[in-house]
């Protein structure tokens, strides 16, 4: 005879990421290039071609995607150096 | 002819002395603007981080104004340097394509403050439109260029 197995209570993981609460978004706007937009998310955050295309269709289609996230500088770092390159990007917390 | 070709990890600029003295004229009433500020125009070089609060937003200029400021001169005296022919490496390469973008972007906003409907690219026949047109032409070769030599 085994003893019967205990299965533990299992905790449903909490679906926000509290260590990333703020996220930066860019906005769809007239003017800014599809291919500059793209090539901004590669340089500043080193995304890959395929993903910073990705984002930028996104962006193009649904008129905005969120391109990061994580602390609140870390994001508003973000938005800024988005800001020096001229693309519409604003930051919120994540509900 | 390509203004802007990738040579191993360089870009190499080539520019017809007729567009370096377009491009040297339209940098040089850019930096005024900047410098002066306040122009309706400049809508776009200065997004809000913050559109919901304006606690936050003011904070955030008086945080990063000056800085982008100094960023967008600095791009434009490089340009300026390079404007007869210079080897790219990547920051130069992002300089120019910062400095090429910031004049879209006034340029952009004058149009559509003149009514001009950039969403369906509906473009008139008139001079800044044509400038306009034609930035954007560079950028686009600037960026397969540098995606070539710099590897992204």
């Amino acid at each position: 005879m085994t003893a019967p197995v205990m299965v533990p209570e299992t905790k449903v993981e909490e679906s926000v990421d509290y260590a990333r609460p703020w996220k930066a978004i860019v906005w769809d706007d007239p003017i800014n290039l599809m291919s500059y937009v793209a090539f901004v998310f590669q340089k500043l955050f080193g995304y890959s071609k395929e993903k910073a295309h990705r984002l930028m269709m996104e962006v193009h289609i649904e008129g905005k995607a969120v391109v990061s996230s994580g602390t609140r500088e870390k994001t508003e770092f973000d938005v800024f150096r988005l800001h020096e390159h001229g693309l519409w990007a604003t930051m919120e917390k994540d509900e | 002819m390509s203004r802007f070709r990738p040579e191993g990890d360089v870009v190499v600029v080539d520019l017809p002395s007729g567009e370096r003295e377009m491009l040297s004229q339209v940098l040089s009433d850019l930096r005024e603007l900047l410098i002066k500020g306040g122009d309706d125009t400049l809508r776009r070089l200065k997004p809000p981080a913050h559109p919901d609060s304006s606690e936050a937003e003011t904070s955030y200029r008086e945080l990063v104004d000056d800085d982008l400021l100094r960023g967008r001169l600095e791009a434009i005296e490089l340009v300026e340097l390079t404007l007869s022919g210079a080897e790219l490496d990547a920051s130069g390469a992002e300089a120019w394509m910062q400095s090429l973008n910031s004049l879209r972007l006034v340029l952009g906003e004058q149009l559509t403050l003149a009514g001009v409907d950039l969403v369906n690219h509906k473009m008139p026949d008139t001079a800044s439109a044509a400038l306009y047109e034609w930035i954007g032409w560079l950028l686009e070769q600037l960026i397969d260029a540098a995606s070539q030599a710099h590897d992204l």
